[in-house]
């Protein structure tokens, strides 16, 4: 049998079963499917598990050999402030803290949503993606029951938690963290696991919603974010000794996180997590037998008939297909500088308990606020980069899907398609910038109440977008010249980003340091704008973009 | 075999001797191409035999390796910017933006060729039966074909560019589309149609070239195509016809039911139509030849050898 192609379940045909068929009902082929679906996934979920596993590996080794008994002792009160509550979690234990009470408080948030996005992405990728390829009408044609599908791969993000949970639990308990308890060491796993079971409970829903993929794993994603900011209000109010700690209870990471093991130990807020995630699956059967394959529930919402005036150029059209994407990244840049700003007034008073490691990315005890602020240009930058190397990929999507094709077949030259699309990365990336610097500078300003924070730290962010640029020029002179190789700029991206976040830390030289393009423009206002730098970078970008449209403009256009 | 076009006038597509080459596969070996001003020109072969190629080329979206190429008097690539100006291309396989919708994309198409004619989009829209307000994602392919055409016919351009175009489009929308490239050319529109579905090309265009491994085999209007190949004739005779066989014009003779056919030599038909008379003729058809059937003059020998 495991010989056969899975996708393909011909166990029941010919005339001999025929009475059969009505006897298997809604899930026949289940299993075939299942089994179908793992050798799809064959990369895909070794991937997502042992991933997962091997981040809690490393934040657990990194913490045990960093977090020492005197440096935690003067962490516990920088632990239990509401910002940490916010992005971590209830600091259940912290007014004793361990390395490991520390990890499964502040990391556990990261790995439940880590496990939400694997059972998220999962669902979508085997229901939806295959309804609106077209390819689950070839499946459902087979002899497989309308909710076959559905059922396998909920079956199959059961293993995929089940084996995340289990290995993270072994993990954990053997980790430098030493959390001494095999069943608190459990519970951790089980609670990131039902994380993920709820979340695919949530997609199972969602992806019935819309016929678009998109729009389902947009869906569950919208679930997940609002999720974590509830139970992030929530936990924020606990920690206060507020009245609001109940919105910790709406959310599902609010269940996982409340079992506070090694603090509280309790099992039973799981039993909300699968109480839930039974109510989703059962809405998600039920919604799905009230509607056609390949079809939403909800009706697609019809759009305009006519372009607007504005769309007319290829700088517009650039800029019309970039915009829902820069709007987005803008405004999590903003909302992630106000929590980061927001950051500074805790930091600032616990600089003098914090480890020498990790006080020296900051520029010392002495210049915190400054070396703070200038830190966090860096680090937004380097968000501002990814973003505009995707854009700058967004070229090679629009060649390869033949649309760039019938943009040129119009009256519009090679130099102008490829360099309005840059423009709009390159603008798109400037603002970028300017949201995290501005979002930076309000929230250091609210939670430190100095105002004149807010210029220098804006102008500190912006100042990096040379070095944004340059990576970008990078990605495009690398289109233009050999399209395939455009990837080979997340190596560069990944050298620089690894050496300026890291390379104190490392204890680098300042030669091997000065490779990296984000360490040159320097980390305004705890250092100077290194104005040469920045007109060098800004240069080298124009000169790699002019090497890319050389390039595009003398080859073939791929087809698609 | 090639007839040329009337004397005295620019052709509007003058290709000779174009070749592309991929690697070691040639897409175009020694292509020749002439079109002229206002005519609505067949360009006929199967998949891969280097329609799409020649087009892209002619579109300045590929660079040739020898050869000329003029589109309206100017080098395709070149002037590529300035010819895309004077017309309008609608390839195969029509791909949209997800987030545009479909009446979008009809508006940037056309006015970033120059402008739209309003007028003609919304009557077109009608026509095509296209519900304009969708999103790109929601388009099946032949909706997506049906945008890239609305915005081409909108344009008013001087050439149209089709590269298979109505893939996509059922009977009735292939009817709309006929209608509407009969109507582009009697405003004096030049049309290169590439195409494998026979019968589009044969209700469509003034003249014809046939495509074969990057090679024009045979062009000419379809009357002088036609004068190449043969008619089919099935025939009942009260008695049996023995001497046809040997007779010269004759092809693939065989009995059926109790009717015969074969296929005919044009020039010899007068005499096999007295032969048969005097058999004593009691049904007789005797169709043209078909394009499908001058391809497969061409391809058969490539039909022989797949089927066996």
């Amino acid at each position: 049998m495991s010989g056969a192609p899975a996708a393909a379940p011909s166990g029941r045909a010919g005339p001999a079963h025929r009475g059969t068929a009505s006897s298997g009902g809604s899930l026949t082929g289940t299993g075939s499917l299942l089994r179908f679906m793992l050798r799809r996934d064959r990369i895909w979920l070794p991937a997502w598990v042992l991933g997962m596993t091997a981040m809690l590996a490393y934040f657990a080794s990194a913490l045990g050999l960093v977090l020492d008994e005197e440096s935690l002792a003067s962490f516990a009160v920088f632990a239990t402030n509401p910002v940490m509550a916010l992005v971590g979690g209830p600091a259940y234990g912290f007014d004793d803290i361990t390395a490991a009470r520390f990890l499964v408080g502040m990391y556990g948030a990261y790995l439940m949503i880590g496990a939400a996005l694997m059972s998220i992405m999962t669902v979508s990728r085997h229901t939806r993606v295959e309804e609106q390829s077209g390819r689950a009408e070839l499946v459902r044609a087979s002899v497989v029951g309308r909710h076959a599908p559905l059922a396998a791969v909920l079956l199959l993000v059961t293993l995929m938690n089940l084996l995340t949970a289990g290995l993270m639990t072994a993990v954990f308990y053997a980790s430098p963290t030493e959390p001494g308890s095999l069943g608190s060491s459990l519970l951790f796993g089980c609670s990131v696991g039902a994380a993920g079971l709820v979340f695919a409970g949530i997609a199972a829903v969602t992806v019935q919603l819309s016929p678009y993929s998109r729009a389902a794993s947009g869906g569950a994603g919208a679930v997940l974010a609002a999720s974590f900011a509830v139970r992030g209000l929530g936990d924020m109010s606990a920690v206060q000794g507020g009245e609001l700690d109940w919105l910790s209870w709406l959310s599902p990471f609010g269940w996982s996180q409340q079992t506070a093991p090694l603090v509280l130990d309790r099992w039973w807020p799981l039993a909300i997590s699968l109480a839930a995630t039974a109510l989703l699956l059962l809405a998600g059967f039920a919604l799905q037998s009230r509607r056609d394959l390949a079809a939403g529930i909800l009706p697609d919402r019809l759009g305009s008939a006519a372009a607007p005036r504005w769309l007319r150029g290829s700088f517009s059209l650039a800029f019309r297909l970039q915009r829902a994407g820069l709007a987005w990244w803008s405004f999590a840049l903003l909302a992630g500088g106000v929590v980061f700003g927001a950051f500074l007034q805790p930091m600032a008073e616990n600089a003098e308990g914090m480890p020498a490691e990790i006080l020296a990315v900051f520029g010392g005890s002495g210049g915190m606020v400054d070396g703070y602020l200038g830190f966090m240009g860096v680090y937004f930058a380097i968000i501002a980069a990814v973003c505009a190397i995707l854009s700058a990929q967004g070229l090679r999507g629009e060649e390869q899907s033949a649309r760039a094709e019938s943009v040129l077949a119009a009256a519009v030259s090679r130099s102008g398609w490829i360099l309005s699309w840059a423009a709009v990365s390159a603008l798109g990336s400037l603002c970028l910038l300017a949201a995290a610097g501005l979002g930076e500078g309000l929230g250091a300003a609210l939670s430190t109440g100095d105002w004149g924070l807010l210029g220098p730290t804006l102008l500190g962010h912006v100042a990096h977008a040379p070095a944004v640029w340059s990576l970008l020029g990078l990605a495009l002179a690398l289109y233009g010249i050999a399209p395939r190789l455009i990837g080979l700029t997340w190596a560069v991206f990944a050298y620089g980003a690894v050496l300026s976040l890291f390379g104190d830390m490392m204890e680098l030289d300042d030669a091997v340091l000065g490779t990296s393009v984000f360490r040159h423009i320097g980390q305004y206002p705890a250092e100077d704008v290194s104005w040469a730098a920045v007109g060098v970078l800004a240069g080298i970008a124009l000169l790699l973009a002019g090497v890319g449209v050389g390039g595009f403009r003398r080859r073939d256009l791929a087809g698609a | 075999m090639t007839s040329a076009p009337r004397d005295g006038e620019t052709p509007v597509i003058s290709i000779s001797n174009l070749v592309k080459s991929y690697g070691p596969a040639r897409a175009l070996d020694g292509l020749d191409l002439r079109v002229a001003p206002g005519e609505v020109h067949g360009f006929l072969g199967p998949n891969g035999a280097g329609k799409s190629t020649a087009l892209r080329i002619l579109l300045g979206i590929l660079r040739h390796d020898s050869g000329t190429v003029r589109l309206l008097g100017g080098d395709p690539w070149s002037d590529a910017v300035s010819l895309h100006r004077r017309l309008a291309y609608v390839p195969g396989d029509v791909e949209l933006w997800p987030s545009l919708t479909g009446g979008e994309a009809i508006d940037l198409f056309a006015r970033l060729r120059g402008g739209v004619d309003r007028r003609r989009r919304e009557e077109l829209v009608e026509r095509f039966d296209l519900d304009p307000r969708k999103k790109g994602r929601a388009y099946s392919k032949g909706n997506r074909q049906k945008v890239a055409l609305i915005s081409a016919l909108a344009s008013n351009a001087e050439v149209l560019l089709l590269d298979e175009p109505t893939a996509g489009l059922d009977p009735l929308m292939e009817a709309v589309f006929q209608e509407c490239i009969r109507r582009a050319r009697d405003e004096g529109c030049t049309v290169l149609l590439s195409s494998h579905i026979l019968a589009e090309v044969e209700a469509l265009a003034d003249r014809i070239s046939i495509v074969r491994h990057g090679k024009v085999v045979e062009s000419g209007t379809l009357s002088d195509l036609r004068h190449l190949s043969r008619t089919a004739v099935t025939a009942r005779t009260a008695r049996p016809v023995s001497g046809l066989t040997d007779r010269p014009g004759v092809h693939d003779l065989r009995e059926e039911g109790g009717q015969i056919r074969f296929d005919a030599d044009a020039q010899h038909l007068p005499e096999i139509m007295r032969e048969l008379s005097s058999h004593g003729v009691q049904a007789l058809t005797a169709s043209p030849p078909t394009l499908e059937q001058l391809l497969l003059r061409h391809y058969g020998d490539e039909l022989h050898r797949s089927a066996s």
